[in-house]
């Protein structure tokens, strides 16, 4: 039995630690253009290199509301009405990359994507 | 066991998760990942199951998941949890045989993983958005990883219990 138990301390091991480097990977590709999403609908798209000034994006839907902090290439999320606070707390998403900010309460998510041309 | 003694356990097991699912919900999230937590109420499942059977663990787990939701949170929570807790329960049933008491930390790994992959998918249907999934390898490793601690977190509890001879 015992060799059974370091088959499967392997096999979790192996889960975590790939795991772990895909998500480094993933959040390493960057890109420009931002994308809101609510309920799998386009709201804005902004290419972030082309943002000049600073500006708030107030995003109010039926779910409620998030504030969307837009700046030369970044975006996050600084302020909603949600319980969790989940993707305030997520952090700035730059062109050089980051995790996809998403607020389940609300069905909002903002991604990177690469070019400023649909698709 | 008589049967009043197992009705007053099974109460007080759906007490202990209810409780624990409840605080748990009120700390904030470790990290800013949706999805990640601990899953302590998942401990009580698994005791359930393992003290008395797959039947009475879906019935603990099942009054826990309606009532949190009814104590702690919005719909969504309730989506969420079910959806998860549906998953992990089944993984449970699956593999709670096929692994001596010594390895429960195994089942519990294999449930927190099925849990997430639940909670994930739920998390595509609510958003509508397939670039959700770029959580996957994350929730991948913090199920894997909560499911381990919650496993020997029962295996100890289990130990105790059977000394008390409940």
């Amino acid at each position: 039995m015992k060799k059974k138990s370091w088959i499967w301390v392997l096999v979790f091991a192996v889960i975590v630690l790939a795991g772990v480097a895909a998500t480094v990977g993933i959040a390493r590709g960057g890109g420009v253009v931002a994308v809101i999403t609510v309920d799998g609908q386009v709201v804005e798209r902004i290419d972030l290199t082309k943002v000049r000034e600073s500006r708030d994006i107030v995003i109010e839907t039926a779910y409620g509301s998030n504030t969307v902090h837009v700046e030369p290439g970044a975006i996050s999320v600084t302020e909603a009405d949600c319980p969790d606070h989940i993707c305030v707390l997520m952090g700035r998403l730059t062109t050089d990359g980051g995790m996809p900010i998403i607020c389940m309460p609300h069905r909002l998510m903002i991604e990177i994507e690469d070019d400023g041309l649909d698709g | 066991m008589g049967k009043t003694r197992k009705l007053a356990a099974m109460a007080l097991l759906t007490a202990i998760a209810l409780t624990i699912f409840v605080i748990e919900n009120q700390i904030p999230a470790p990290v800013p990942i949706p999805g990640v937590k601990l899953g302590l109420a998942n401990i009580v499942t698994l005791v359930t199951m393992a003290l008395f059977s797959r039947r009475d663990a879906g019935v603990v787990l099942l009054v826990r998941i309606l009532m949190g939701a009814m104590f702690a949170g919005s719909p969504s929570t309730l989506l969420f949890s079910a959806a998860g807790g549906a998953l992990a329960y089944a993984m449970m049933c699956l593999t709670i045989g096929l692994f001596p008491e010594k390895q429960l930390w195994v089942v519990s790994a294999l449930a927190g993983l099925a849990h997430n992959a639940g909670q994930l998918l739920a998390c595509v249907l609510v958003v509508k958005t397939p670039g959700v999934l770029a959580y996957a390898p994350i929730l991948a490793a913090s199920g894997v990883i909560t499911g381990v601690f919650t496993g020997l977190a029962a295996m100890y509890l289990l130990r105790a219990l059977r000394k008390t001879r409940i």
